[in-house]
Order: C-alpha cells, then structure tokens, then sequence
C-alpha cells in the first residue's frame, strides 16, 4: 500500500506576527471567507462607481500557477484585477505588494493580508532569495501572483519601464504570464489622491505569453520584462 | 425555555453547588500559584539559570492563561461550557487540517466544520437522538462532497482525513460538551479535565523518578513503562477517590465501579497522547502550532483529552446516565 502524502501547512511553525510578513503564508476557510467577502464587496464598488468593465477574460488560463501583470497607477489596481479572478480561485490569489508601503503598520499589514492575502515584497531589500521563494511557491502551491512590474505607480499616467525581477519569478517554468491593461483607474485614483473619484475603468485582458524556453539568468530575465512590458503597450488603447 | 434549563446553562449562583467543584478549583488555584512561587524562589537562589527559568515562566504563564479559559465556562454554566468545548474542538480540528494538508480541501474542510456546528446544536439542544445521527450523516456528506471535484486519485486520503478529523475532534471532544446537559455536570467535567492533565503530569515525574525501560520509543522515544505504570496508579487512586464524592449515591459509587473509572481515564489519556505523537511522526512535524508558548499547538496540550472524553461519557452513561431528570429537546421542541 502506498502511504499516504501529507503536506502540512507552509507557514505551520510561524507566530501569528510572522505569519503576516511570510511569502510562506496559506490561508484556510476563515481566510477564503474574508477574501471572498471583500471580493464581492469591491466588485460591487468597482460596478457602481466605476462601472468596471472586463475585455479578454476568456484568455485567462482555467488552471493556476499563472501570473497577473498589469501597468500600474492607482491603488485600485491590485482590487481590480484580483476581484476580475474566478471565485474559486480565491485564497490562490496573491497580489505581490511593496513590504514598505503595506507591510510596516500592523493596520495595513492586517487588511492586505486578510482581505487582499497579499505577499510583500521589500523594494530597497528585495534580495534574490525573496524573488526564489516566490518563484517556487508559484510553481509548487499553483498560485496566481498579481504583479506590477513597474515596481511602483506611475506618477505622470505614462507606463514606465518593467523590472527584471518578473522575469526572475517565472523564466524558465512553464507557468504563463497573463498581459493586462487598466484604463482609467490612474484617473480615478492617482498618487497624489487619498481617495477616488467615480469614472470609468477598463481592463483588458491579454492571451498568455509562455517563457518556458527563457534562461533564467540577467539575459533571460530582461527578456520577460521586455516581452511582457510590450504585450501589456499593445493593450493600451493610445 | 423552561426554567430548569436556563439555571443549568446560565446559572452561575450554582457555580460551587458541589463540594468538588470548589474543592478542585481551590487546589488548581493553589497549585498555580505554588508553581510561580516555587520558580520565584528557585531563581532567587539561583538554582535556575536564565534559560531554564525562561522556559519554565513560559510554561506556567500559559498555565495560568488556560487554567482560567477551561475552568471558568465550566463554572459560569452549561451554555458557556458547550461553547467553549465547540470552540476547542473546531481549534483542534484546524491544527489538524492544517498539519496534515487536509485545509487545502476547502469544501470538504466546510463540511468538517459545519457538522461541528450542527453537533454542538444538538448538545445544546439535550438532543441525544441527533447527537448520534451526526457522525453517520456528516459520514455521508465527506464521502458526497468528496466526489464532486471529479478527480479520484486520493479520494480515500481526502475521506479519510475528514472522518478522522470530525470524529476525533468534532465527536470525541463533543462528549465533553455533551456532559453539561446533566444537572451535576460541573464536578464531573472538572474531574475528567483536572485528572487527564494530572495524569501527563504524573507519567513525566513517574517516569523521571522510576522509568527505565522505553515504552514506545518510536512512536514517543521519552515515554517510560515506569512512567505509564506509574501513572496508572496514581491517577486511579485520584479518580476513584475524588470520584467516590461526585458520584455518591449513584451506581458508579462502588469500589470496581471507581476503579474501572480511574484505569478508563489513565489510559485512555495516555494513548489520547501516544496517538497524537503517532500522528505527528507519520507527518512529520514536532508541534502542531504555535498557539500556547511553551507548550505547542492546542493539540500538544490536549491531546490525552480526545479519547479520555468519549470513554468516560460513556461509562457513565451506562452505569448513571447523563441528564435523565433534564427537560430534553430544549431549543428545538418536541420529545
């Protein structure tokens, strides 16, 4: 008889305060609930304030691991897209959030991990080893990353370039990375607002881009933001 | 609600009605309080160093934290203690979910749940034909939900795993609960709880003082035969006498009757905890939590309480019985 395959949580051994700050964090159903419940309440936001329209779902892959990117200028982004996932994908949704923007007060930290299951990424630190270990989470767990590659809001509306971190994360798996566009939410939302204003938002969904052939070194990586950066330009509707 | 039951479950003026209820919740104040005094003093004399000290203020402080979270519902009422047992049980059925794998499996995990919940209404509720009907039901509703995502590779690991989960920690820690609906519950939930723990208790200094030949040294290389014997006698002893002031009168006060009762809840407590360690080494883990610093998980903890609950409930059952003066059918009517 083959024995049984047991894979226990991956944050069992983390305190409560640790488990926060972990990229080994794994919600269960209290967790799938909150994110379930925010999901229902920003769409019904994101409809009535913006009335949110959604191009391109059908080229949203039907399996996990895959990886969200989008241009990015508001802090609607990260809502949008993950509530544009399919409900029962929740709990597998993680939006890859500035550590030193989200993670240093413990009201924020609370709400981007318990409504959003967010993941922080430390800009000024982000060593290699947290671009690894989120690299094989993605491909071990079958998660869906949210990822902005710009590594911050554009200030001026205008996309900047991407950072090679992405191509870090997925060049050379299998694991496809699905272009984005979001129209309007820099409009609604920009850096210097604390809170938005109603007007129309768009996404627009892009096919898959596979990078399964990528190196993954500098070469490899600049590849993927590269190609990546290009197929989210060509969503854009200038 | 009729007023019979709403003094069990909120009457609080009752809280020291018994004798042994006052007596044990005096003794475990004191112990607690000796233990402090006793680690202050070891300190002062500088018996201790820093990190033993450290270790062993850990340990009573969590103490001193659960003491009052098991023993004050008890006392407060009987609805305080049936919520408190559910609270316990869907705690430990989390640790397990989520050592084991088994949370992944969220519809299933749902399921898991909700039958605690509906277990815990027919506690509440003094309805024992339901309390029996849940385990089979909840049986069917795994194995149902089980099937729908379509996919049989690991179908009997992810049924299993729920059975195993809801019955040890939904149905077997649920008896517990269910001993509140007698009118006399406090004294007999205190003395289970107080002589499970004191029973782990008496095992580590037994065996520490006179075990020398392993017990099971895979499953649990630390475990003695000396420490398990010792144990034996020593939570029989405790048992049979407390257990000669609660249950005075009734069939279970005579002198096999209280024995049987003592030997039930020493062992059962010590494989409560050697089945615990078995399903940490399959898994391959040391604790299962974090929860209580010092300790582990909840389950660390309360392990021996697992199998010790459903074995006691129904020793007595058979040989008393539980609530039989109670009104049945509280909540939801009919008889």
């Amino acid at each position: 008889m083959e024995p049984w395959n047991f894979q226990p949580a991956r944050d069992l051994s983390l305190s409560p305060g640790d488990r926060v700050q972990s990229l080994r964090r794994e919600v269960g159903l209290v967790g799938a609930a909150s994110c379930l419940a925010w999901r229902w309440l920003t769409r019904i936001y994101l409809t009535a304030a913006h009335r949110l329209e959604i191009h391109g779902r059908e080229n949203l892959p039907s399996r996990a691991p895959f990886v969200l990117v989008a241009n990015h200028g508001s802090h609607l982004d990260a809502l949008i897209l993950a509530a544009a996932m399919p409900v029962r994908q929740v709990g597998r949704v993680f939006p890859i959030a500035a550590g030193d923007t989200f993670f240093t007060k413990k009201a924020t930290s609370l709400f981007a991990t318990a409504f959003m299951n967010a993941l922080p990424i430390w800009r000024k630190k982000c060593g290699a080893h947290s671009l690894d270990d989120l690299r094989a989470r993605l491909v071990g767990d079958a998660c869906i990353y949210i990822l902005f590659p710009e590594g911050t809001r554009t200030r001026t509306g205008e996309m900047t370039r991407f950072k090679s971190g992405l191509g870090r994360i997925v060049a050379g798996t299998s694991v496809p990375i699905v272009p984005c566009y979001l129209d309007g939410a820099w409009r609604a939302l920009p850096p210097n607002r604390s809170m938005p204003q109603a007007g129309k938002i768009t996404l627009r969904i892009g096919q898959p881009l596979a990078f399964e052939s990528a190196t993954n070194d500098r070469e490899g990586w600049n590849a993927v933001a590269d190609a990546t950066e290009n197929a989210v330009r060509e969503l854009s509707p200038n | 609600m009729d007023a019979i039951s709403t003094q069990r479950l909120f009457g609080f003026r009752h809280a020291f009605d018994s004798p042994v209820t006052l007596g044990i919740t005096i003794a475990v104040v004191a112990v607690l309080v000796i233990a402090f005094a006793a680690i202050w003093l070891l300190h002062a004399a500088g018996r201790t160093d820093a990190k033993l000290h450290d270790e062993l203020v850990k340990r009573v402080r969590s103490w001193a934290i659960m003491t009052p979270l098991l023993i004050g519902p008890v006392l407060l009422g009987a609805a305080w203690t049936i919520a408190a047992v559910a609270l316990l049980s869907v705690l430990c059925y989390r640790e397990f979910a989520r050592a084991t794998g088994f949370f992944r499996e969220r519809g299933l995990s749902a399921v898991v749940v909700a039958s605690i919940a509906v277990l815990t209404f027919a506690i509440a509720d003094h309805w024992y034909d339901l309390f029996v009907a849940v385990p089979p039901l909840a049986m069917v509703l795994i194995a149902i939900t089980a099937i729908l995502r379509d996919e049989p590779h690991g179908y009997i690991q992810r049924v299993g795993l729920g059975a195993i989960g809801f019955l040890l920690f939904g149905v077997c820690i649920g008896h517990l609960g269910y001993m509140a609906n007698d009118a006399d519950y406090r004294p007999i939930v205190l003395l289970l709880i107080v002589t499970v723990e004191l029973n782990d208790i008496f095992a580590y200094i037994a065996g520490k003082t006179l075990g020398h030949r392993k017990l099971t040294p895979n499953t649990s290389p630390n475990k003695t035969i000396g420490g398990a014997l010792g144990a034996l006698v020593l939570t029989t002893a405790l048992v049979a006498s407390l257990g000669h002031f609660v249950f005075k009168g009734t069939p279970l006060d005579g002198p096999v009757a209280l024995l049987g009762l003592g030997l039930i809840v020493s062992i059962a407590g010590q494989f409560g905890d050697l089945m615990l360690s078995s399903i940490k080494r399959d898994i391959g883990i040391k604790d299962m939590g974090v929860l209580i610093p010092g300790h582990g998980g909840l389950l660390d903890r309360f392990d021996s309480l697992i199998l010790a609950a459903p074995a006691v409930f129904h020793y007595v059952q058979y040989l008393r019985g539980f609530g039989l003066d109670q009104p049945a059918r509280i909540f939801s009517g009919g008889s």
